[in-house]
């Protein structure tokens, strides 16, 4: 083995030990509990091995399979949009104008505002007596006010609208990357043959930047996966269950009740999904996205 | 390459153990004199400051450490929970909603107090928190004060319309739409209470459901004795004739502050909330409608009996705590006569010793305490169970199904959720593994 490979190696052992531990231990550990019946609050009943059990039960749980819709929703309605909005933003702020450089950063602040800060901010919003929502649509006629978060209806889409909001601009900033990595001179030359803007976009922009795309996408079905905070925040999985996502189930499984093994094979569940819904990505965008990385 | 590694490992390992070290001697510096005392942000802080100031005065050398948690209670049990799961020998002192206790002793969590907290004593509470703090005959929270559900109502607007306050439910909202009726007023609604999907709505639904010669569970039976017909009505009492009829929809996202803005901004004739309610509808600097509420038991359905459902908050010692004795010696004195008294003249929360219902300095600063008394004393816990959070989250699903949906199929959902509790109710009938 080269000094270099060794001296590679040392350099990488504490971020593999630290994925081992963080990363790891953790997924094999909850899969591994996900085949017991462990309750905190009964520990007299052991730690009992039951197989598939777990895996049955929820199955046929219609609180959990009412959740995978909820999620599965809120994942397909979000990232779509996410994407295309940022899209959009990144078109725009790509073209040199005066204050584009301000103006990038102030799209990128709904970003870094934390998530339990913005989803109370939204909370706010939406309250049904002095929300901005209700006086931007209503203005004084108070009588007509409307209370998303206790609509089953509404309350899953203002979790939407606050997650859009919050995440378009991380989209934003991938497209936007992609975006300068094209090269000026295509654009200079379609000039030269004469192409309008749309057929710039078409033939040249779109081709070139569907590996960012697509790499935004990912990264954002993922997170919306796992959403968390803004349920915890808004609305604590009401009105009547409409926001219950699998991630907020799975945690007031494992973390209020107690029930360690049946929220382990919702967990273990929400890693599976996102492995598979990633690999579909890294499958359709893989050797692309490589090709366009090593070309740089 | 193998040298190289091992060595730069074990550099690391010796900064870490060097850490350790480090650590360790940190706690065993204040190990004898820091009391952790996990608690939220309390209404009147000054008051609690003020007593724990003075308990250090008493106690040269004791420092009591406060970690702050989140206010709601669902928040505030994940985060003593967790502390509890990781056997976390920092905290000591804890609060504890009124139904934890018997989950916190079934999981060996909390302290029983039974050696340092006498029958004699125990004697000198109220009787409702002693029950609900006691597990399997043994003890483990002092509770510091009392929450009972109250009617709070527009004193001004009932004597208007020549009504007196109401005895039953359907008499409520009988009077409550014919003032809606007479004021045309838009901005009013007949009735705020907590309807959101978290532990308030079981205290709230319990109310109605007891009201009416129900209840949640048989706890003998361990069955649910939600979709018996009584239970089943009033449910559908609360979705058909309060939800959308005399109350506006937004109630059912309002928990305790939302539903009491409501009322303080003079928007509601009744209003449902704990006894801090009082205090806070009388200020003049927060309440618009300040000398004009009214406060009464609650109602119940012709032929029950009124209801509150018990809450409050208690104190009680973690088992892993190293210095169980100096805790108990805090909480003793945060639940003694003094400090109660104190909490009980400032702050406007009701006390749990029943000498200061009787206290004159007290009641002439509380006189709504004497009226409350008797509530206080019929208040009803929520049975105490080590699986009352599965069970509760089970009922709120159903409750805010069943009233959320103006046509909820309430047959199905019932079954559905008496279901589900028998099933975490049967867990309790296994004895140990052998």
């Amino acid at each position: 083995m080269s000094h270099s490979h060794r001296l590679a190696l040392q350099f990488l052992l504490p971020s593999f030990l630290f994925v081992l531990i963080f990363t790891l231990f953790p997924i094999v550990e909850s899969f591994h509990l996900s085949f017991y019946r462990l309750i905190l609050t009964l520990p007299w009943l052991g730690q009992k091995f039951v197989g598939w059990e777990n895996y049955r039960d929820l199955l046929t749980d219609p609180v959990a399979l009412h959740s995978l819709t909820t999620t599965l929703m809120f994942v397909a309605v979000t990232t779509p949009l996410e994407a295309l909005l940022g899209l959009g933003m990144a078109l725009v702020l790509n073209e040199s104008f005066q204050g584009r450089g301000p103006l990038r950063a102030i799209v990128l602040i709904p970003w870094a505002i934390p998530t339990v800060v913005s989803s109370q901010m939204w909370r706010f919003i939406f309250n049904d007596r002095y929300g901005l929502f209700n006086f931007f649509l209503f203005g004084d006629s108070t009588g007509l006010y409307l209370a998303p978060l206790a609509d089953p209806r509404l309350a899953p889409i203002a979790i939407m609208v606050a997650e859009i909001w919050k995440t378009t601009s991380f989209a934003f900033l991938i497209i936007l990357a992609g975006l300068q990595a094209i090269p000026n001179d295509l654009y200079e030359a379609a000039s030269i043959d004469g192409a309008t803007a749309w057929q710039k976009f078409r033939y040249i922009t779109f081709p070139l930047l569907k590996p960012a795309l697509l790499l935004a996408l990912l990264f954002r079905t993922i997170d919306a996966l796992r959403v968390f905070d803004l349920v915890f925040v808004m609305t604590q999985g009401g009105p009547a269950d409409a926001t219950n996502v699998l991630q907020f189930y799975g945690y007031k499984k494992s973390f209020a009740e107690g029930m360690i093994g049946y929220g382990s094979v919702i967990s273990v569940v929400v890693f599976f999904l996102s492995l598979l819904l990633s690999l579909i990505y890294i499958r359709s965008i893989g050797s692309r996205m490589l090709e366009t990385v090593e070309a740089r | 390459m193998g040298v190289t590694v091992r060595s730069s490992f074990k550099g690391a390992l010796e900064i870490l153990s060097l850490w350790g070290l480090l650590l360790v001697s940190c706690a065993s510096v204040h190990a004898q004199t820091e009391i952790r005392f996990v608690t939220w942000r309390p209404d009147t802080p000054w008051v609690w400051d003020q007593a724990i100031a003075d308990f250090e005065a008493q106690n040269p050398g004791v420092k009591i450490v406060r970690e702050v948690g989140p206010h709601s209670s669902t928040e505030f049990h994940d985060l003593v929970t967790q502390k509890l799961r990781n056997r976390d020998p920092q905290m000591d002192v804890f609060f504890m909603d009124v139904i934890w206790p018997a989950e916190f002793a079934s999981a060996g969590w909390a302290l029983p107090l039974d050696r340092f907290f006498s029958p004699a004593e125990r004697k000198e509470f109220l009787e409702a928190p002693i029950q609900a703090n006691t597990y399997q005959g043994r003890i483990y929270g002092v509770p510091v004060f009392i929450d009972a559900g109250l009617l709070y109502y527009r004193k001004d607007l009932l004597e208007k319309h020549g009504f007196s306050p109401p005895r039953t439910w359907p008499e409520l909202v009988n009077q409550a739409k014919l003032i809606l009726a007479k004021e045309r007023d838009p901005q009013l609604t007949g009735f705020s209470g907590q309807f959101k999907q978290y532990e308030g709505l079981i205290c709230n639904m319990m109310e109605y459901i007891l009201s009416n010669g129900g209840s949640l569970w048989d706890e003998g039976q361990r069955k649910s004795t939600l979709n018996l017909p009584k239970a089943k009505e009033a449910v559908k009492f609360v979705r058909d004739q309060m939800i959308g009829e005399i109350s506006h929809r937004g109630v059912l996202a309002y928990q305790e502050p939302e539903s009491l803005a409501l009322f303080t901004e003079g928007r509601a004739i009744f209003h449902r909330n704990w006894p801090y309610a009082w205090e806070a509808a009388n200020d003049p600097k927060r309440s618009k409608i300040s000398g004009k509420a009214g406060m009464e038991p609650l109602p119940a359905f012709p032929g029950g009996k009124s209801v509150a459902t018990l809450g409050g908050w208690q104190l009680g010692i973690s088992r892993f705590s190293r210095k169980p004795e100096l805790a108990w010696k805090f909480i003793a004195f945060m639940t003694g006569k003094e400090t109660q008294k104190r909490i009980a003249l400032f702050t406007a929360r009701a006390p749990t010793r029943k000498q200061l219902y009787h206290d004159p300095e007290v009641l002439k600063k509380n006189p709504q305490f004497e009226s409350q008394f008797e509530t206080f004393l019929r208040a009803v816990p929520r049975p105490p169970t080590p699986v009352y959070i599965p069970l509760s989250n089970i009922m709120q699903r159903y409750f805010s199904s069943a009233i959320v949906v103006p046509d909820s199929n309430l047959d199905e959902l019932a079954s559905l959720a008496s279901r589900d509790m028998d099933r975490v109710l049967d867990l309790l009938r296994e004895k140990s593994l052998p």
